[in-house]
């Protein structure tokens, strides 16, 4: 796929609600309660530190769009190539760290609660969990179910 | 005004250089039967020529060639025709024969005494030799004229077809209908095969579909260029791993899938495929599929959707709106086929698709020239005609050999490679690189913000054209251009080019380093036969753009890379067509006078719209439209799907809007191989 801009925004937002989100719900579900590592399912015990984090990775990612659709005007070829999404998302999910840190969670809880460790591990892991099966998505999944998508440069919808 | 006798040369192909095999005399005007059979006046012995192939017509004002409906066709030089008159300036090719006008003023022939009779025995013989006692060479045999009077089967399908909307119940209550359908697809190569694929998987039966062509293998036309120009089935293709015309959505593509194989065979090295699609075009070369696994896909997928039962035999001649809002397409099946009977069908349609591919090779005049001049002489080549010759002459000779190799695309890339390879047998071999101009390190194209890059003269990109061509930003703006701007878009990225290849560029490299590859720039002025010590040779006077003094090139061989002719008016049944409907045409890409056939971003030819009847176009003819890669798989895929949504969204019969459900479930299918 070759996106466009539009197509970038489109498949971002794609790829929000039907892989982070649902991955994020079962992480946070399962993992993320400060409580257990696997958590039963009673009382619906979840943690939303894991959706803030996703929508921040949604906010920058959107944010840093029109800057790779800039320098893709300078490749001849108008492409972007696999690698370079795969570089840029671990660059993204670099900037949101370094966001966190700055404090841009600290209004949700209190900031010693926010930055341990173990907080800071568990974002790397579900992070994992988001970009792997979105990285997929865009290899080629993605066209099993909507084959118009590739001629598009990423955009939904009829021709 | 012509001056009789005419005297015709024929000379006949086979391994190696042409062979004449006899000069005919023609002593009068009239109608010369040309075919297998030994009731024609000139009769040519070969199974590949139909029993009656064509008329030679020589008339006061001139000589003209009619086919009759052959199954392997006539040509004047590398152009197919119906009829059309003939200067001699080219040769007629009829199979593996070509007939040349001797110079009118060359009279002094001596005449036999042999008749007709005769005269066909002499060349009914043997193959290749003129076993005849009377036709000693350089002899003529007079050929007589027996069957005066305008033949009667050139007139199909004008006879039909002479009014630009035709009656439907007149076809169907005449001798030549075969039949009616839904869905008529024009060629049955790769585009028929695409657009028949899409159909069927968008939910429409067998039955509604027919593809009408020469071959019923669709990639028969492809791999015959493909194995010319070099590329047998263990070299790789020149595009990327998803475009799969076996398989719409484009995956699993043919990196993953070859992966896979190597894997099962735990063959590690498999995973590089992966990564190359991965790093591709930055990173890592682009990867690109082996040939033979895209022809046995492709086999695998006209099995699953039944291609044999829609596939039509046939060669096109005219198409025409009917009265009943469709289109009739008049074809003539083979003599085999007929099995003696009507040769010239009918076939009604609601919605066509025109899918013919190149309409010709492309044959620079000065190397024409040079081929009608020296017929006997196997030197200068097509790369897209089978040339295995010259690869066998250099590499068994040891002898210093040198080829002129012309253009700078893809093939001019693999020719350059093949060549290479043949150096391995004989080291003395050496290559002229004959461009245009040249082109410096930061001349390549420029388009918006980007410029093409260059390596050794040659202009670089992936594959032949920039990637966003085949969907992304180029596309885009390509399809919502006028044609004003097309034309300027068309002009800035520069027509295509060939692939960025690693090996390719240290080919050149290593060549300029040894010596034996050497650009040279311009164009040849004259090339005149010589003969030197080492036998004959091409002598070439080159000069370059604004330079007085002109060089010389000697050399063996040329092989011409300068591509095909995409121009519509070399196809007899498509130029029919546009002058009929004064079909709208696309500016000019690279090099052709004119473009493709104007179609809409659905690949519809508006003009040729019939009421609810709709026809559409794929592949080369459209050339200059809205999509820049339209001769790619790709391209016809893209074409394809665009087509069959916008037949969809007319609520054509059977067509789905193909959503994301069905699409899957499709695709399910594809994995297990079962039917649509
Ligand atoms: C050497 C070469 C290599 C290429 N490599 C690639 C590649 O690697 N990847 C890629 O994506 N693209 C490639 N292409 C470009 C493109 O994909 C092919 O040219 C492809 O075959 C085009 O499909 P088509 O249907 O337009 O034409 P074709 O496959 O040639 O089919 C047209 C068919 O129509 C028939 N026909 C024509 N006129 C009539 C008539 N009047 N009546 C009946 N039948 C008729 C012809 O006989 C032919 O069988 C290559 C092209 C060439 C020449």
């Amino acid at each position: 796929m070759l996106p466009t801009l539009k197509g970038r925004w489109l498949t971002r937002i794609l790829l929000f609600f039907w892989i982070g989100l649902p991955v994020t719900l079962v992480f946070s579900i399962y993992i993320a309660t400060p409580e257990s590592p696997v958590l039963p399912l009673i009382g619906w015990n979840y943690d939303t530190l894991p959706f803030q984090i996703l929508f921040l990775l949604l906010i920058v990612g959107l944010l840093l769009d029109p800057v790779y659709i800039h320098f893709q005007q300078y490749r001849w070829e108008r492409d972007w190539p696999f690698a370079f999404q795969f570089f840029f998302s671990i660059v993204e999910f670099l900037i949101v760290l370094a966001l966190v840190w700055r404090g841009a969670l600290d209004f949700t809880r209190s900031p010693l609660d926010l930055h341990t460790p173990e907080n800071y591990l568990l974002f790397a892991v579900h992070f994992a969990c988001v970009f792997i099966p979105s990285f997929l998505a865009l290899l080629g999944f993605i066209q099993i179910f909507m084959i118009r998508w590739r001629f598009k440069g990423g955009e939904w919808g009829r021709m | 005004m012509i001056k009789l006798p005419i005297l015709l040369d024929i000379y006949q192909r086979g391994e190696g250089p042409l062979k004449r095999v006899e000069r005919i005399s023609l002593p009068e005007t009239g109608d010369y039967a040309i075919g297998r059979l030994p009731e024609n006046q000139i009769v040519l012995d070969a199974p590949e020529v139909s029993k009656h192939h064509a008329w030679l017509l020589v008339r006061e004002d001139g000589i003209a060639i009619a086919d009759r409906g052959s199954t392997n066709r006539t040509f004047i030089g590398d152009a197919e025709i119906d009829r059309s008159a003939w200067d001699g300036a080219l040769p007629v090719r009829i199979a593996q024969f070509e007939i040349h006008l001797v110079a009118q003023t060359a009279a002094g022939a001596v005449k036999s005494s042999g008749t007709q009779a005769q005269a066909t025995r002499a060349l009914s013989g043997s193959a290749g030799t003129s076993a005849q006692p009377s036709a000693p060479r350089g002899q003529s045999i007079e050929v007589a004229l027996n069957a005066p009077g305008a033949p009667d089967e050139i007139r199909f399908p004008r006879n039909i077809f002479s009014e630009s909307i035709v009656s439907a119940d007149a076809l169907k209550a005449g001798p030549y209908f075969a039949g009616e359908c839904t869905y008529l697809s024009v060629g049955a190569g790769l585009g028929s095969f695409v657009w028949a694929d899409h159909l069927r998987i968008f939910g429409v039966p067998k039955k509604d579909i027919r593809a009408i062509g020469d071959d019923v293998i669709p990639y028969a036309n492809y791999q015959r260029l493909c194995r010319n120009s070099q590329i047998p089935p263990h070299e790789r293709l020149r595009s990327n791993s998803i475009s799969t015309p076996d398989n719409i959505w484009g995956f699993p593509g043919y990196a993953s899938r070859e992966t896979w194989r190597d894997l099962k065979e735990f063959r590690f090295s498999g995973l590089k495929h992966i990564f190359q699609v991965f790093g591709e075009a930055s990173l890592a070369q682009s990867f690109t599929p082996r040939s033979g696994d895209v022809f046995r896909s492709i086999d695998s997928e006209a099995k699953r959707i039944g291609w044999r039962e829609m596939y039509v035999s046939g060669r096109v001649l005219g198409i025409r709106k009917t009265n009943d809002e469709r289109y009739a397409v008049a074809y003539r099946i083979s003599e085999e086929q007929a099995r003696g009977g009507v040769r010239e069908r009918v076939m009604i349609g609601k919605y066509l698709h025109i899918a013919t591919g190149y309409p010709a090779t492309r044959f620079t005049g000065d190397l024409q020239a040079f081929k009608a001049r020296f017929p006997e002489e196997a030197r200068v080549f097509n790369a897209y005609e089978n040339h295995e010759a010259v690869y066998r002459t250099i590499e068994q000779n040891p002898r210093a050999a040198t080829v002129v190799v012309r253009g700078r695309g893809i093939v001019a890339s693999r020719i350059i490679q093949r060549l290479y390879e043949a150096r391995r047998k004989n080291r003395s071999i050496t290559i002229v690189h004959q461009m245009r101009t040249p082109v410096g390190r930061n001349e390549g194209h420029r388009y918006k913000r980007a410029q093409r890059y260059v390596y050794n003269h040659i202009e670089n990109q992936a594959f032949n054209w920039p990637k966003a061509c085949w969907g992304g930003e180029i596309l885009r703006e390509v399809e919502r251009a006028t044609p004003e701007e097309r034309a300027k878009i068309y002009e800035a990225i520069g027509g295509t080019t060939t692939a960025d290849r690693r090996d390719w560029r240290n080919i050149i490299q290593i060549g300029i380093g040894g010596g034996w590859y050497r650009p040279v720039f311009g164009d040849f002025e004259t090339l005149e036969l010589v003969k030197t010590d080492q036998g004959p040779k091409i002598e070439m006077r080159l000069r370059a753009r604004g330079n007085e003094s002109a060089a010389e090139v000697v050399a063996d061989f040329v092989i011409d890379c300068t591509g095909l002719i995409g121009d519509i008016m070399h196809s007899p049944c498509l130029r029919d067509l546009a002058e009929t409907y004064n079909l709208p045409r696309n500016p000019s890409v690279s090099g052709d006078k004119t473009g493709g056939i104007g179609v809409t971003p659905d690949y519809e030819i508006s003009a040729l719209r019939n009421g609810t009847g709709r026809a559409y176009a794929a592949g080369q003819i459209t050339l200059g439209g809205p999509q820049p890669a339209v001769d790619s798989f790709l391209g016809l895929q893209y074409a394809a799907l665009r087509s069959a949504d916008h037949l969809a969204v007319l609520g054509a019969p059977n067509i789905s809007l193909f959503g994301p459900l069905r699409s899957f479930s499709q695709w399910i299918k594809w994995c297990t191989n079962l039917a649509p």
